[in-house]
């Protein structure tokens, strides 16, 4: 026999017999309260959540800092360059967390629609003017490009002028196109509007309110004088978009156009209820709809 | 790059976050699917080809796409470019990396070129212009009615968000000045026509172009062979090389260092204003884009420096970032591509690798406040043994298995200021390399009297060193150390050996990740398997002092980690269990790479749980981006509101620092 019996005394744990056998006759002799009478067992289940330390990350040094906020402020200006498309279509809420090839994939986009939207939410308000239109396709028309570095399928694109409804309604552009720089100069903590570029943020709420307060009192002043603008650094979202002041518009149209599903259309109800503009009284430029050729 | 399944989730949710979902899907399909066209890609995503071809612009105008287009094809076949895309995690660093090396207003250009990828000079010009006019006019209104200000901020301090957002760049003259620097300094370069063929499709090219020309009849013998890599590599060189061609010509008008050296001795002191104008203006046709490559090098030289501040200390390590600066300068990546630069390297084998740095460059380089003389021990001249300490290398050292350059890790400590121990253990193998002797320093070199004088002033009179003498003692503390900062590779001559250093480098990052998933004793046992290489179970416990049962639950710890492994090796042919040999070892590649794709998963899991919390605070969210609430979120924002919104940044924030510190550990990696 080789060595593997072991404990062959025992009644052969690894031995020949049926495992069975071997765990009883265990069970029997060798068990603590069998060997010790004494002991007191300790039935309770164990934790579920045992205690565990927690590995934490260092905290930031300062040239980390810096990079995080350069990073993030890179990240503000992209979100708010005309390249960049906010729309979201892929549901959260979707059932599977796996996908299986991509078809499934690609059925997880596409899921917020106009079908979709919350009923709760989307009956106009007054506090609806100061939410932006999300872009569901990039803004490619008010800037310039170097189109000699694209494919030619491209171009028409670049320019602005692929609309799916053809050359008819193509919208005439006004002005050449420039580039924009952003005018976010920094990620916006909320403290960081009140506060200098460097300062750290005072650790009491006290500080931060006086000049606050200071702050609203200046604003007070500028508004009389009508450059409030110019103070304020942020606030105006269309400083990227220079010579044409169709901004809401072209992204409302943008947004119907993602609901279309085919290219051609003789009956476009979208643009049927769209062309006559009258249901937007809470649009904010006001627009008469001049943009339309 | 190789790209994996995690580095294609990184890449789209890099791209998801900075330039939105459209274009992310069609990325992550690119990179899933190969080259593809627009037909393909639009059976693949379910997209409307107008869609598409919106993303691929804003991917192309990004540079993160290559193409192809065949003659009299109708549709151009896309190729997604994962390099570009998981750079896009480095921008902080690279922006960071600009504003301290070149100021401020050369961020401000890099950020506006990087936010609108490949931009002509004319319309980045025309950009500035006119945000410049603006700033101007705010000025001039802020002028006007400055009273007002000036009470505000005689209070506030400064109160102007608007102010500083201007001026950082002055004048369209001050712009082209920042762009000539960046592009002397490689990091910006051309577009041109063959940028966006991919790797591949070059080699195509260039390879039948070579074919044609000089082959016509087929390679036939070894010799052709041979002479066939050669004019492929040349080839390719000239391609790459294309897109230095503005640096080239600036350098025509001679560099700006020069430009500005000449100006000093026309006028005496320069100012910035009339640097400005010495610039050459830049042909406003040229379209401008970042170079990575380039970027990377600097981003190595900073973590190189971290490295020497690690084990020496700060003054060392700052000398160390001149040497790099200088060595670096014209160095255009930093691992060479394996087709193009080995055929050059054997065509001209003097021009291989970075080059050297003099003494007296770095000492010219060294800004004169900084004080040399911290950093340096001193020990009597008994103990110092100046031949093998000033010993020259003249040659890379050969390859040595990467084991023996960690085993001696753990002496790598402050302890070495003192130059009696590296000294001692470095003439144990140097001894018969003694013909470079000190008179052959003060042959070549006229100026280095003072420095030999060193070698028997600086004795037990402690007698103060002069600059250039504490400077080398610096140098000569980089060249001894067991990771091979430097080499000492001539009379005053500085270079170093990027590859092994970087190995060492890597080891010391393996080390410190080990440390930390399984402690000291599992880091000991790491070490020691790696001098002994192949060990026994059974003599483990021997070697490493443990007992058996602690030892064999530490190194299974350590395999399910990935750092160990086990081999086993029958004895007989029954393979009996009982009797064969179980050997422990560690891959040191492996576990390199384990630990790699372990470091992508980890940046996608952060960018994931970001997006979770996104969800989470939706909300919140939402009603930040309120046009009326942006900027002022404190005021508008109900308490409760306000303190979600603002855990929230703090940890996108630390989520972000968390990315980008497993991207220091993939960069040192995979790209240094």
């Amino acid at each position: 026999m080789s060595g593997r019996g072991g404990r062959g005394g025992r009644g052969g744990r690894g031995g020949r017999g049926p495992p069975t056998n071997g765990r009883r006759s265990v069970a029997q002799n060798s068990v603590p309260w069998t060997m010790d009478s004494d002991i007191v067992l300790d039935g309770k289940p164990s934790e579920r959540f045992p205690p565990y330390n927690i590995p934490k990350a260092a905290p930031l040094s300062k040239k980390e800092e810096k990079q995080v906020s350069y990073f993030l402020i890179f990240r503000e200006q992209c979100q708010d360059s005309p390249l960049y498309t906010q729309a979201r279509t892929w549901a959260q809420t979707s059932s599977t967390a796996r996908t299986y090839g991509q078809e499934q994939l690609n059925k997880r986009y596409g899921q917020i629609t106009k079908a979709t939207v919350d009923p709760f939410t989307a009956v106009p308000t007054y506090s609806h003017k100061f939410q932006k239109t999300p872009r569901t396709l990039p803004n490619l028309g008010s800037r310039p490009f170097a189109k000699e570095f694209f494919p030619p399928e491209l171009h028409a694109t670049l320019d602005g002028d692929d609309e799916p409804s053809g050359p008819a309604t193509k919208r005439r552009r006004v002005g050449p196109k420039t580039l924009g720089l952003s005018n976010i100069t920094s990620y916006r903590t909320a403290e960081e509007v009140f506060l200098r570029e460097g300062q750290q943020p005072p650790l009491d709420g006290g500080a931060n309110l006086d000049k606050a307060l200071q702050l609203l009192n200046t604003l007070e002043k500028r508004n009389e004088d009508g450059d409030e603008e110019a103070f304020l650094s942020g606030g105006d979202d269309d400083d990227w978009v220079k010579n044409n002041g169709e901004d809401d518009e072209d992204a409302e149209a943008e947004e119907d156009d993602q609901y279309e599903d085919d290219e051609d259309d003789d009956y476009n109800a979208e643009a049927y209820f769209d062309g006559n503009q009258d249901d937007e009284d809470y649009d904010e430029g006001g627009d008469d709809g001049g943009d339309y050729f | 790059m190789l790209v994996t399944k995690p580095v294609t989730e990184l890449c789209a949710l890099l791209i998801d976050e900075l330039y939105g979902e459209l274009p992310s899907r069609i990325f992550a399909t690119l990179l899933s699917k190969g080259k593809s066209t627009l037909p393909q890609l639009a059976l693949h995503t379910s997209m409307t080809p107008r869609q598409l071809r919106h993303g691929l612009a804003v991917l192309q105008q990004h540079n993160l796409l290559f193409y192809h287009l065949d003659a009299g094809a109708e549709f151009a076949s896309y190729e997604a470019n994962a390099e570009h895309a998981y750079n896009l995690v480095r921008i902080g660093k690279i922006l960071e990396m600009i504003d301290s090396s070149f100021g401020a207003p050369a961020k401000d250009v890099m950020q506006n070129l990087l936010l609108s990828g490949q931009t002509r000079i004319s319309d980045l010009v025309a950009a500035y212009q006119e945000k410049i006019e603006q700033a101007n006019m705010a000025a001039a209104l802020m002028g006007e009615n400055g009273e007002v200000g000036s009470e505000a901020n005689g209070v506030n301090g400064d109160s102007r968000p608007a102010k500083k957002a201007g001026p950082f760049v002055k004048s369209t003259a001050h712009l082209n000045s920042i762009i000539c620097r960046l592009v002397e300094a490689e990091l910006i370069d051309v577009v041109h026509p063959k940028t966006f063929e991919s790797p591949a499709d070059i080699l195509k090219v260039v390879e039948k172009e070579v074919m044609d020309k000089y082959f016509p009849a087929g390679v036939k013998g070894n010799k052709a062979k041979v002479e066939l890599q050669q004019r492929i590599a040349e080839g390719l060189r000239k391609v790459r090389g294309e897109s230095k061609s503005l640096k080239r010509k600036l350098e025509q008008n001679g560099s700006a260092a020069k430009r500005r050296k000449l100006l000093a001795g026309l006028s005496g002191m320069t100012n910035g204003v009339h640097d400005d104008d010495m610039d050459p203006s830049l042909d406003p046709k040229q379209v401008i884009r970042i170079n990575y490559e380039k970027c990377l090098v600097e981003l190595r030289n900073r973590r190189l420096v971290q490295f020497a501040t690690d084990m020496f200390s700060e003054t060392t390590a700052y000398v160390y970032g001149v040497l790099l600066k200088l060595l670096t300068k014209d160095l255009p990546r930093c691992r060479p591509d394996p087709v193009m630069d080995i055929a050059e390297d054997e065509e001209e084998n003097e021009k291989k690798g970075p080059g050297f740095v003099t003494t007296e460059q770095i000492l010219d380089n060294l800004k004169t406040s900084v004080d040399l003389s911290l950093g340096i021990g001193k020990a009597e001249k008994r103990h110092i043994s100046s031949s093998a300490a000033e010993n020259i290398r003249q040659y890379p050292p050969e390859k040595k298995p990467k084991i023996e350059e960690a085993e001696v890790d753990g002496e790598a400590s402050e302890d070495e200021d003192e130059d009696d121990e590296p000294s001692g253990e470095e003439s144990d193998h140097d001894t018969d390399y003694k013909a470079p002797m000190m008179n052959g320093i003060n042959g070549v070199n006229g100026t280095s009297g003072a420095k030999v004088k060193f070698d028997e002033s600086a004795g037990p009179k402690e007698q103060r060193m002069d600059r250039p003498t504490q400077l080398r003692q610096h140098l000569l503390l980089l060249a001894e150390s067991t990771q091979r900062f430097v080499r000492h590779c001539g009379p005053n001559e500085w270079t170093v050996d990027f590859p092994p250093l970087m190995n060492a480098l890597r080891e010391v990052e393996l080390d410190s990740v080990i440390e930390r998933t399984s402690g000291r004793q599992g880091l000991r046992l790491v070490r020691i398997l790696r001098a002994k290489g192949k060990l026994d179970e059974k003599a483990l416990p021997n070697v490493a002092l443990m007992r058996k049962s602690e030892l064999q639950q530490k190194m299974l710890e350590m395999q399910t980690a990935g750092f160990v492994d086990v081999q086993e090796v029958p004895r007989d042919v029954k393979a009996d269990v009982k009797k064969s040999f179980f050997l422990w070892f560690c891959d040191v590649d492996r576990t390199l790479d384990r630990l790699l794709d372990t470091s992508y998963k980890t940046m996608v899991h952060c960018i994931q749980v970001l997006e979770a919390l996104r969800q989470k605070e939706k909300d919140v969210l939402e009603t930040t981006k309120r046009t009326d609430v942006r900027g002022r979120e404190k005021d508008t924002m109900r308490k409760e509101y306000y303190e979600r919104y603002s855990r929230f940044l703090e940890c996108e924030r630390r989520l972000f620092a968390q990315v980008a510190r497993v991207d220091d550990l993939v960069s040192v990696l995979r790209d240094f």
